[in-house]
């Protein structure tokens, strides 16, 4: 269960110096969780976790492996694989958010854990922006334009779709990266499956 | 500033802004795909990037059309995703267009692979800016609901105003019910809306681009 209203990072690593330095750069801004290998990790997975930070290579279930069990879950967090080489296109249609090559900075990760919650943020903006606009088509489907300049109800919803439009492209300013526009793919794809 | 006027004579088409998408609708065969081909080719005459997905032409003929359309044509301005589930490879190249082929046109990952590569691919050609074609989202909403779709547009419609390209969607207004169109066209800046006129020939309006909607007029 979560403690704080901090976004929780659950980081899955079996070199203990390397998770006690992410913890000790994240734990200002992020709750964190640790996990020493591919099954504690998903031990310690629920609802609560927002971004995974997942070592590739581990001992016993690595870390392809345990990105499968996740993404069977569907437990809708955001996950970065640390890795020692730089992925291309194929590995990025292994179903993870983003990557990170070792070894990592500081200011690195920090970025990347930012972004990826940034794009959780997006998708739930995008869902209820989704709501909104099929509300304001049904609307405009069953109503004559008369109706609908008289209805104060379609004048506010009017009014929301265009402000959630504004929120959203100030969310994420723009989908820039190949890896970001992806995953957010990859993510409506699995709300489909839901 | 895209300029779109030499395809429609639309004063609202004169100057569009990089990162535009345009819903093209219109009922079945009112020249829908040959308009939107039509602002790709003259994309390509004025040196422009031009990226086609398609669920219906297979890439071979895709790029056959825009030599016939084109016919100085260069090749490596062209990446073509095909998405009908057809031909071997992922990937082939076609004289030197980049061709991608998806398993369908419900695989909106895939779909999204094959057009960061074609970005990539003009990216690197020295393409600076480009238009891109979807032709057509109808047959997309036969492969998944329409909820996926407009988020599908969403994001794609990101991912090109971050690129500086203009993005061109044709659907069928003849194949769905009304309040799926009135969702999908929420997806979008502005919309061409394209019908046959009483006395043959067709017709045609631009809606949300730039100031209050055009009059139909024979295109």
């Amino acid at each position: 269960m979560s403690d704080s209203d901090l976004p929780v990072v659950l980081i899955v690593e079996d070199e203990p110096d390397v998770a006690e330095t992410y913890k000790l750069w994240l734990q200002q801004e992020y709750e964190v969780r640790m996990a020493q290998n591919g099954d504690e990790g998903l031990e310690q997975l629920d609802a609560d976790v927002d971004v995974v930070l997942l070592d590739r290579m581990m001992p016993g279930l690595s870390g392809d492996e345990v990105l499968e069990r996740i993404r069977e879950r569907k437990l809708g967090c955001r996950v970065a694989m640390v890795t020692a080489v730089e992925p291309d296109f194929d590995i990025l249609e292994m179903g993870f958010d983003a990557y990170l090559s070792k070894p990592i900075r500081s200011e690195q990760l920090h970025e990347t854990v930012d972004n990826l919650l940034d794009r959780s943020e997006y998708d739930s903006l995008l869902q209820e922006y989704y709501a909104l606009v099929e509300k304001q088509a049904t609307l405009e489907a069953t109503k004559s334009s008369a109706e609908l300049a008289e209805s104060d109800q379609y004048d506010e919803l009017t009014q929301r779709v265009a402000e959630m439009r504004d929120d959203l492209s100030e969310t994420l300013g723009g989908i820039e990266d190949d890896s970001d526009f992806i995953a957010t793919l990859r993510g409506l794809s699995d709300d489909e499956d839901n | 500033m895209y300029d779109l006027t030499s395809v429609l004579e639309f004063d609202a088409l004169s100057e569009v802004r990089p990162g535009s998408s345009i819903l093209i609708s219109g009922p079945a065969m009112s020249g829908k795909e040959r308009l939107a081909y039509d602002i790709l080719a003259d994309g390509l005459r004025k040196d422009d990037g031009a990226v086609v997905v398609t669920t219906g032409d297979g890439a071979g003929s895709v790029v056959e059309e825009f030599r016939s359309l084109v016919p100085d044509l260069d090749d490596s301005q062209l990446g073509v995703i095909d998405c009908r589930g057809e031909g071997g490879t992922d990937e082939e190249a076609i004289g030197n267009a980049h061709a991608h082929h998806v398993s369908s046109p419900g695989d909106l990952t895939g779909i999204g692979i094959g057009i960061t590569k074609a970005l990539e691919g003009l990216h690197n050609a020295g393409n600076e800016q480009g238009r891109l074609a979807l032709v057509s989202l109808s047959t997309m909403l036969t492969y998944t609901d329409k909820k996926t779709v407009f988020k599908f547009c969403h994001v794609l419609s990101s991912r090109l105003d971050s690129a500086g390209y203009i993005g061109v969607f044709t659907i069928d207004s003849g194949a769905h019910d009304d309040q799926t169109l009135q969702v999908i066209k929420q997806a979008f800046d502005g919309m061409i809306d394209v019908r046959d006129a009483e006395g043959g020939g067709r017709e045609a309006r631009v809606l949300g681009l730039a100031g209050e909607p055009t009059d139909w007029q024979d295109i």
